[in-house]
């Protein structure tokens, strides 16, 4: 999937699928990219490397919070975690993102008006 | 988990050794990222070059991202680290303010001994800045140079022939009557050179300045004035440029008035006149000196230069001489100084010396702050202990403790500006008459800014080893876990202080010991005979304008008259006239040719005392005895027979084996010899300090022509001078209007204003000192009262054990002795050692005079021995069934 494509849609969609991600409990980027993958169920294949500007953009809004720990298998690694802030954010825009989805859903479903 | 990295980031952050590194964290993360995928990949069932290639493929190109994200985060770390320095420094000064407002008794006594520490270098500071650090008033003042003093013809001779100056200026002090019309008043002026006042950078503000035209006699009746005397005399008229301004009742025409802000030489000065050449007068030229040589050097040129030209130079003027041989020392002592240092002169070190005095003061003062610290730490260890198991660093720890001691120093600023403000306002009042640039002296800028800098100095001083001591890694495990801390923790403090107590008391010990020599000086220089006897004498100044006094009878009727309506009013014994009044103005010394000794004035002549011309009742005014021979009498007239009287040394000097009283001396010009008809004893002239000085006496009727018509009435009265000098001041005006009169006050005041500079030092460094003193005091009962409190158990035990209350008070008077003394010896020490550039101040008395060593020691054991009482008994009260119960 060539990025052109799916670049404007990811710059939105990205943040709410990463916010998302950190629900449950703080994770690491790889961990976050793996929740991405099996969530979306490799129909929205995003390039892993961008997961981490995104997560810069995301922290500089104060959306999400990271911190330096040590991983299960005993590496050093950054932890993400979701803030209050991020939390209300992945509200708004995921009932902004699903009144629009079940819009198009709508529209595409509906017969077109023969003229 | 995030502690020990977090910690291990934050330490890096104080202690500056490094910051977080962006790059290597962005590596780490990436790393982290890329080998997770490949581990996954492997367990999945791929190759381990497979693995990594599809994790790799996965992530997409990693150099832009990596750089992306290594450039935001070393932004953000900047950020970051700013706003935590921030957010800590506004943390700790909270924090500071808080644990300050807790213990008040303790802010207010460390605030108020800091601000009177701080807030006397405010003022003396003032001084500093106003007389030695601030550049005159004047266009690049760097350049500007004095060159001594001469006469005008060395001056016309210097200015061709100096080239390492571009501009060389001469100048006297003149106070004339000067008669605007309404009133006739003696006034300040200066007659100066054409080129000084552009040579200084200074315009007038209205009209024209000198002009080369101006110097020439004749034309030479212009004059300056001052925007005062534009002010105050002409109402500030905008037409006041060519009308008339009387200087000795001869009329001159003003051509200019300078801006207020030029005050040469000091803001007394009300006008300026050009000084005008009398080349045929030789004479004139080259037989009065006293004229002041001020030069800009020339672009370029060092002070060195200068220097070295004008010691060339200037000796090289002796064969120009025309009337005399000045001999082989002529101008020898010629040299060049920064104008700046010559005209704040004597009084330099006198400002340095009370400087340093604040000083000292000052670092007592932190002393004892560091003291009353220390102290307080121990009472705070706990706080201080479960602070740092709370995971505050030593580092941060310290910085909280040093905030609230610059905190506490600022305090203390704040009130010492307040407290140094109200002092300068005595300081100037009590400054001694004739103190250059005085009225320069304020609370300006540069002194709030140093006070600032002393705060924050301060601060660091008397709050480093505190905070040190109190942050000590061992002693706040001790304390935490509650144990040991009576015996080691608090022994070690009491040890600390125990030295900064001795230190400070050798500090006070130091200004005692400068400010008791002091003392006796003073005292000696006060019970120093002048050799006139200044109670119930009374002096004032008759300042006749020339013009109306050209005719030399006119002015002896004038004198007569003053004189012998003087004489009658009742309460006056005497009544005379002298030209130069000891004690109140230089009286020049003079060569002079002794008949049969020194007799060619081609040769070098010998430098003679003080010439002074006197009236015949000068010497029973002025309670000098007569040694031999007659004194002056009515019959000593212009057409009479030349005389003179000697003092005692001048008649040694000359004639060691025989009768002065008919020997014959002259003048160093052409004139008729002067017979010496009495001999009287030396007296102080210049002040009392100076040496014995030799003089010599003429009859004011038979003067030479180069002597003004101003005098001084000196008149002995029975009792209480005060009702006679209002008495003079009638008599003055009554007997012509024109005639000013001023400074009428006592002998003894006049003496007394010879000394105002030693007083004043005295009574500085004798402030100065006792508040060291003081400072000891406290320092001494903090520390005894400390240790007291810190062994309070031990005592018990020795009540317990049958002590009596006797061997207790020993016991801690004896400690308090103990330091004392060790501060004491090495105060001494080093006051002996200061003493030595006390040298200019002191009189009769050595520097190490053991009488005054030996004061201060008695006064320091008794001022330590009080100030352990205290402290002593209540030692004596400790319950020793209550300290032996105790833990």
């Amino acid at each position: 999937m060539p990025r052109q494509d799916t670049g404007d849609l990811l710059q939105g969609t990205l943040g709410i699928l990463i916010l998302k991600s950190l629900v449950p409990g703080t994770a690491h980027g790889y961990a976050i990219a793996r929740w991405i993958e099996d969530a979306a169920a490799d129909v929205l294949r995003i390039e892993e490397g961008s997961l981490y500007p995104a997560l810069r953009r995301l922290e500089d809004r104060g959306l999400v919070a990271s911190e330096w720990g040590v991983s299960e298998n005993n590496r050093r690694a950054r932890y993400y975690s979701i803030t209050a802030a991020g939390r209300k954010h992945l509200r708004n825009e995921a009932a902004v993102w699903l009144r629009y989805s079940q819009a198009v859903t709508r529209v595409l479903r509906t017969e077109p008006a023969v003229t | 988990m995030s502690g020990d990295s977090g910690r291990a980031k934050r330490w890096r952050r104080y202690l500056r050794l490094g910051r977080p590194n962006a790059r290597a964290d962005v590596d780490d993360e990436l790393a982290f990222h890329l080998d997770m995928r490949t581990q996954r990949n492997v367990a999945l069932g791929m190759s381990p070059d497979d693995a990594r290639r599809e994790a790799e493929q996965r992530f997409g190109e990693l150099d832009p991202v990596r750089d992306v994200l290594v450039d935001h985060d070393a932004r953000r770390n900047v950020r970051t680290e700013r706003a935590e320095l921030l957010s800590d420094l506004v943390h700790d000064v909270r924090f500071g303010v808080r644990s300050l407002l807790r213990a008040p008794a303790f802010t207010i006594s460390a605030a108020l001994t800091l601000a009177l520490g701080i807030g006397a270098n405010a003022a003396i500071f003032s001084v500093v800045h106003a007389l030695l650090l601030q550049p005159l008033p004047y266009a690049r003042p760097y350049e500007l140079v004095s060159v001594g003093t001469g006469s005008a013809a060395e001056y016309l001779a210097l200015r061709e022939r100096l080239h390492a100056i571009r501009d060389l200026s001469a100048w006297v002090e003149q106070t004339h009557p000067v008669d605007d019309g309404q009133e006739a008043v003696r006034v300040e002026g200066a007659a100066v050179t054409v080129n000084l006042i552009s040579m200084l950078g200074a315009s007038p503000a209205m009209g024209r300045g000198f002009t080369a035209q101006d110097a020439i006699i004749g034309n030479n009746t212009v004059v300056i004035i001052s925007h005062g005397m534009w002010q105050r005399r002409f109402g500030a008229a905008r037409d006041v440029i060519g009308r008339r301004l009387l200087i000795e009742g001869m009329p001159y025409s003003i051509v200019g008035v300078m801006p207020p802000t030029f005050n040469f030489p000091n803001k007394q000065t009300e006008y300026w006149q050009p000084y005008a050449f009398e080349m045929r007068n030789v004479g004139l030229l080259w037989a009065v000196g006293g004229k002041k040589f001020i030069a800009r050097l020339a672009p370029g040129a060092t002070l060195d230069q200068a220097r070295r030209e004008v010691r060339t130079v200037w000796p090289s003027l002796r064969r120009q001489n025309p009337l005399w041989d000045p001999g082989p020392d002529y101008a020898r002592d010629a040299t060049v100084t920064p104008l700046q240092d010559d005209i704040v002169g004597s009084t330099r070190p006198l400002v340095w010396m009370l400087f340093g005095s604040v000083l000292l003061v000052l670092l007592i003062a932190c002393v004892n702050v560091a003291n009353l610290l220390l102290a307080r730490a121990t009472a705070r260890e706990r706080e201080l202990a479960v602070r740092a198991a709370l995971g505050g660093g030593r580092g941060r720890l310290m910085r909280q403790l040093v905030t609230e001691s610059i905190l506490l120093a600022v305090c203390g600023a704040v009130l010492g500006v307040a407290i140094g403000a109200a002092a300068l306002r005595g300081l100037v009042s009590a400054l001694p008459p004739g103190v250059p640039r005085a009225d320069e002296i304020a609370l300006s800028l540069p002194v709030i800014a140093y006070t600032a800098l002393l705060a924050i100095g301060t601060g660091l001083l008397f709050g480093i080893v505190p905070a040190w001591r109190a942050t000590a890694a061992g002693s706040s495990v001790r304390s935490v876990v509650g144990f040991g801390r009576r015996a080691t923790a608090g022994h070690s403090h009491a040890r600390t202080s125990a030295v900064l107590v001795a230190g400070e008391v050798a500090l006070a010990v130091l200004l005692a010991v400068s400010s008791a020599l002091l003392v006796r000086s003073f005292a000696a220089l006060r019970a120093t005979a002048p050799g006139f006897e200044p109670t119930n004498l009374i002096a004032a100044r008759i300042t006749p304008p020339i013009a109306k006094f050209v005719k030399p009878e006119k002015l002896s009727s004038l004198y007569t008259e003053l004189i012998d309506r003087t004489r009658a009013l009742p309460g006056v014994r005497s009544a005379a006239a002298v030209d130069k009044l000891p004690m109140a103005q230089s009286v020049w010394g003079m060569a002079l040719r002794i008949e049969h000794q020194h007799e060619d004035n081609k040769h070098t002549l010998p430098d003679v005392g003080h010439l002074q011309s006197v009236t015949p009742d000068y010497f029973t005014a002025m309670g000098i005895p007569l040694l031999r021979g007659r004194a002056f009498t009515d019959a000593d007239r212009a057409d009479a027979l030349p005389v003179a009287m000697v003092s005692r040394s001048v008649a040694r000097r000359f004639w060691p084996n025989d009768d002065a009283v008919g020997k014959r001396i002259g003048y160093a010009f052409d004139s008729p010899w002067m017979t010496i008809v009495g001999v009287v004893p030396d007296t102080k002239q210049d002040s009392l300090r100076d040496t014995l000085a030799t003089s010599i006496y003429v009859p004011w009727e038979q003067r030479t022509r180069m002597s003004g018509a101003e005098m001084w009435l000196v008149v002995r009265t029975t009792e209480d001078p005060a009702s006679v000098t209002t008495a003079i001041r009638r008599i003055v005006r009554e007997t012509n209007p024109s005639v000013p009169v001023s400074d009428v006050r006592t002998m003894s005041a006049v003496v007394g204003d010879s000394m105002s500079k030693t007083r004043f030092t005295t009574l500085l460094v004798g402030a100065f000192a006792t508040l060291a003193l003081l400072l000891g005091a406290v320092g001494i009962y903090g520390v005894m009262s400390y240790l007291v409190s810190q062994r309070a158990r031990e005592m018990g035990i020795r009540i317990a054990l049958g002590a009596k209350r006797a061997d207790v008070v020993r016991l801690v008077v004896g400690r308090a002795m103990w330091l004392a003394a060790t501060g004491g010896i090495v105060g001494i020490a080093a006051a002996i050692f200061v003493a030595r550039a006390l040298r200019q101040w002191l009189y009769g008395v050595s520097p190490s005079d053991p009488i005054t060593l030996t004061a201060v020691s008695v006064l320091l054991l008794g001022v330590a021995s009080l100030a352990s009482f205290a402290p002593a008994l209540r030692a004596t009260r400790v319950d020793p069934a209550l300290s032996l119960r105790e833990e």
